[in-house]
């Protein structure tokens, strides 16, 4: 064997002056004069130049030269069948659009939740765990522990997300940031813009020693005029002078995923700030510092954990008055419970699921519009077949189709996407981090990468079923017989049956997923909190940082509450640290109890909530036994103690709990009540033991001020009156939130919410697509059978029989596909159960599908459902067929 | 006297039939490209005009793919040319290819004209 030698180029430019010398000579022959002769047969050959372009470029050029001659042919056929290509165009824009959209999401939550950090792939966060195997934040004598004693970590830093109120007392303005420990910086790896970040000596755990601030890029621009020389300036923070000492990127946000920060102010100003005592710094009780931590180069999360849970348990011993059974762990920074990150994870992942249905619809009707496009087109197919045209060419014609169907719609998507991305903006949470809420959802090279993936698997997905049928076509049997061949036909009608089973299956999965949601969202609805949140407004303050001290806050309470209690439509006020169901940890204390000897290791921690003595019966929490607090119980009386019935039947098992003794606080407690169980945490929690002590002999300077006012009307009306009675008590105190406590506690519903509204919406948009799709098939293979029913019609076949054929056939596919769209949608149904969401700041986790996973009557009403869809798209096209007339269908023939 | 027909009486080329064509001519003879292409215009009478780039893109295709081979030889009036012939490979393409041309014509024949 001898290789071919390839042509030059030089070889080939002399064949072509040979050519030009013999047809000059030719055209001489025949009479031409020798310069005529010469000239015409340079222009009969055209351009040679390009010719000779051409040849050295022929592999490369016939490649392309064939992509260009698909693209226009395909884009000829589109405008041809503009319905057509409308619709497909339409759904694959639906289909790519809301996928592109919903990983848009996913790839800011999820994918890159920390913008502007160094190597954020070795940060983690860092969990507190309780025995009862709750993840809670971390104190600051644990963080220290941490710092101090880990071998395996670059760094471990803590922060604290609170509102500033920034500027003078007449126009301050509320700024949110992050307390933070003076490594913070260093351990994210950000590095300052201008100025500098918090210095090694700064890192020190010396109380208000540093009175510092670094501020972002976007409140730099926003309030600092983008000023160079802004660097050593002061800011007038919580009523205090702090030095600017840099600005971070703009890239940069802050430590929790989602959230954009705009101040940094190191922890240990905390007592000059908020006015905290010192000993509470060093208060382990004193949980309100979320962890994140560096890992060594090299080192694994497995690695880090051990080494952690290691120390965990020994501070456990080291500590166990307060710490007893503890341990702590290390999570990805998108398992994070804490900010809306942590509730936007779940309903992300469904989103994304649910997309992924929607496109695999999309990807089905198209295919089936492909196919019965490519059954009308067979004489083309042929007639290219015939004149040489390779099998591979014609398939590779019919993906360039698809393919161009597939990028306009994609082109169509993602067009589409800010709007699509605005409308998910319901998705977000609620509660006061809304404010700093922030999402970088543009388009970016991932997003890119993944929606140009997606039009290629889309377009594969639909044009395959098509393009393997061309393939297959018998070319003899199709030229001679015009395309009325048996076999193939049967073979592409089992084609499009499946793909019809295929589509009522899908669309069963969605209508079940659908259903399923929605019913858990409505179990949780039923789930009773123990409290009434009707005609409640709950506003928050934030006085502390106005300047108030301990005791001007709790003068402002009272003041505030007699002047609004003045107000007629107004029932009851009261006020509190923690809100019931809200979306922040709960705090607890330890207890001792006279008469109750704790187990070994027995964890007494208890959750508590510091309350007005108004607050249990303007929540409608009944007490079971006992007297409520009263105006009589002060600063200057005995301590008292509310306890709920769990805690009784936990502690006090067949005793007689009013008048016993609690010991917490350092002090003794007489406990005066007891209230129901209500639901302190998320909807779904079981009962827990839970106190109450009296707002005025326990309220303390870290703690949060929540003021309720229960009305008549509705208590969005009661606002501006008490915005006017805040401000006729201090003008200064212009900065609270107020929101109907209602929609407050929608926080502890979120999860539920979301997946019930995304799966009625996209679910909806799957069986709308599903039973368009449905239809056109349908429609299309009666159009076809048009002649068989004509024949069987001609032999005596009665309308009706016709009729009743045609719908039949219809149910038979529709049956197939709704027995596999049971098994699927009860598989999914039984892996989603599986997963619970985190709905709290305690990180604990609810059941997204409760009982309501295997719920018969859901599955019952959608197979229902989608047989009437598919009994009526066979009926239509069936009753028109069964109208045909025999003799002229027999004519067609 | 016209070697060229005017531009609307031309009939473009099919794609797919160039190659038939210049198979068939060859059937006679081994010829070189200026040689095909006459031959070509001057049996379908001057109906098909045979773009000449187009025409060495497909000589090299079929050369290529083994249908035809090529070599340098000297013309009736002694010029260099380089001549093409038809192979084993190539005349089997050619009978396949006519087979099937004949019944896409007699089918088409039939439904546009089905009196005949």
């Amino acid at each position: 064997m001898f290789r071919r030698k390839r042509r030059t180029t030089e070889d080939f430019a002399e064949e072509i002056r040979a050519h030009l010398a013999l047809e000059a000579e030719e055209l001489q022959r025949e009479g031409k004069p020798r310069q005529e002769a010469e000239r015409v047969a340079r222009a009969t050959f055209g351009n040679s130049t390009l010719a000779q372009e051409r040849f050295r470029l022929r592999h490369r050029a016939v490649w392309l030269e064939n992509l260009l001659q698909d693209v226009r042919y395909g884009v000829r056929m589109m405008a041809r069948n503009r319905s057509f290509t409308a619709v497909a165009i339409l759904t694959l824009a639906i289909g790519i659009g809301v996928c592109t959209t919903a990983f848009s999401w996913i790839d800011a939550v999820l994918l890159q939740p920390l913008s502007g950090v160094a190597e954020p792939n070795r940060l983690v966060t860092l969990e507190t765990v309780t025995p009862g195997g709750e993840w809670v934040p971390n104190s600051y004598p644990d963080f220290m522990d941490f710092r101090d004693h880990l071998k395996l970590f670059d760094g471990i830093a803590v922060t604290r997300p609170v509102a500033f109120s920034v500027g003078k007392e007449d126009h301050a303005e509320r700024v949110w940031g992050e307390l933070v420990s003076g490594n913070f910086f260093a351990v994210l790896g950000v590095k300052p813009e201008l100025g500098r970040v918090f210095l090694p000596a700064e890192y020190g755990d010396k109380p208000g020693a540093f009175p510092l601030a670094v501020v972002s890029d976007r409140y730099w621009r926003s309030h600092l005029g983008a000023d160079p020389g802004v660097v050593g300036r002061t800011i007038r923070i919580n009523q205090h002078e702090l030095t600017v000492i840099g600005v971070v990127p703009p890239n940069f946000h802050g430590s929790i995923p989602v959230t954009a920060f705009d101040l940094w102010v190191p922890y240990m100003q905390q007592p000059i700030l908020n006015g905290v005592q010192q000993w509470m710094l060093r208060d382990r009780h004193n949980r309100n510092m979320l962890g994140i931590a560096r890992l060594k180069p090299g080192v694994t999360l497995e690695q880090a954990n051990a080494e952690l849970d290691t120390l965990a348990r020994r501070m456990a011993v080291a500590n166990a008055d307060v710490s007893a059974d503890m341990t702590a762990t290390l999570l990805p920074l998108w398992k994070s419970p804490h900010g809306p990150q942590g509730l936007l994870v779940g309903p992300l992942r469904i989103l994304m699921g649910v997309c992924l249905l929607v496109l695999l619809i999309v990807c089905a009707n198209v295919a089936n519009l492909l196919l019965a496009r490519a059954t009308v087109r067979e004489k083309e197919f042929s007639t290219r077949l015939a004149l040489g045209a390779g099998r591979t060419r014609l398939i590779r014609q019919l993906l360039t189709e698809s393919l161009l169907l597939a990028l306009a719609g994609a082109i169509l998507g993602v067009a589409a996407m800010p709007w699509m991305s605005r409308s998910l903006e319901l998705l977000m949470p609620p509660g006061e981090l809304s404010l700093v809420l922030f999402l970088n959802t543009r388009l970016n090279l991932h997003v890119l990468i993944f929606t140009v993936g997606l039009c290629l698997l889309a377009a594969l997905v639909a044009g395959i079923v098509p393009a393997v049928q061309v393939s297959r076509m018998d070319l003899t049997a199709r030229l001679n017989d015009g395309g009325r061949s048996g076999a193939a036909g049967r073979s592409r009608h089992r084609l499009r049956s499946a793909l019809v089973a295929s589509e009522v299956a899908l669309a069963l999965v969605a209508l079940v997923g659908a259903g399923l949601f929605a019913e858990g969202f409505r179990e949780t609805l039923r789930m009773d909190p123990g409290f009434d949140p009707n005609h409640v407004l709950l506003s928050q303050f934030y006085l502390n940082t106005g300047g108030y001290t301990l005791q001007q806050r709790k003068e402002f309470c009272r003041r505030l509450a007699e002047r609004m209690e003045a107000v007629p439509s107004v029932t009851s006020v009261a006020y509190s640290d923690g809100v019931p169901l809200g979306f922040e940890p709960s705090w607890w204390e330890e207890l001792r109890i006279d008469g109750y000897a704790p187990g070994l290791n027995e964890n007494m921690n208890i959750f508590r909530n510091v309350v007005s003595p108004g607050y249990l019966d303007l929540m409608h929490v009944p007490l079971v036994e006992g007297r409520n607090f009263t105006d009589a119980d002060t600063e200057a009386t005995q301590p008292v103690m509310i306890v709920n019935e769990s805690f009784v039947r936990r502690f006090y098992a067949g005793r007689n709990p009013i008048g016993g003794r609690i010991h917490g606080w350092g002090s003794w407690f007489r406990v005066v009540g007891v209230a129901k169980d209500s639901k302190y945490h998320y909807l779904g929690e079981s009962p827990v033991p839970y106190f109450y002590v009296d707002f005025r002999q326990l309220y303390r300077e870290d703690e949060s001020l929540a003021f309720y006012v229960r009305t008549k009307r509705d208590p969005d009306a009661i606002l501006p009156l008490l915005r006017a009675n805040v401000r006729a008590i201090d003008p200064n105190v212009n900065v609270f939130d107020a929101v109907p406590l209602k929609e407050f506690i929608g926080a502890s519903l979120y999860p539920q919410k979301v997946a019930a509204s995304l799966m009625t919406v996209l679910g909806t948009v799957a069986v709308v697509l599903a039973a368009i799709g449905l239809y056109g098939v349908m429609a299309y293979s009666v159009a076809q059978r048009t002649q068989e029913i004509g024949v069987r019609m001609a032999l005596g076949a009665k309308p009706g029989q016709v009729l009743r054929m045609v719908v039949r056939q219809g149910l038979v596919l529709t049956v197939v596909g709704l027995a596999a769209g049971v098994l699927l949608a009860l598989g999914l149904a039984r892996s989603v159960s599986a997963v619970s969401f985190t709905n709290s700041g305690m990180g604990a986790s609810a059941k997204l599908l409760g009982s309501s996973a295997s719920e018969p009557w859901i599955y019952l009403g959608a197979a229902a459902f989608l047989c009437l869809v598919a009994v009526l798209a066979a009926y239509l096209p069936a009753r028109r067929a069964a109208a045909t007339n025999p003799m002229q269908a027999l004519r067609m023939e | 006297m016209p070697t060229q027909k005017d531009e609307n009486e031309r009939i473009a080329l099919l794609q797919g039939t160039l190659d038939l064509l210049i198979l068939k001519t060859l059937l006679f003879g081994a010829c070189h490209g200026q040689g095909i292409a006459r031959a070509i215009q001057r049996q379908s009478e001057e109906a098909f005009f045979v773009d000449h780039g187009s025409l060495y893109l497909a000589l090299q295709r079929l050369e290529e793919s083994g249908l035809i081979s090529a070599e340098w030889g000297v013309s009736e009036n002694n010029r260099k040319a380089r001549f093409y012939t038809l192979t084993t490979k190539g005349r089997a393409q050619l009978v396949a290819k006519t087979d099937q041309w004949k019944r896409l014509t007699r089918a088409m024949g039939l439904i546009l004209d089905p009196q005949e």
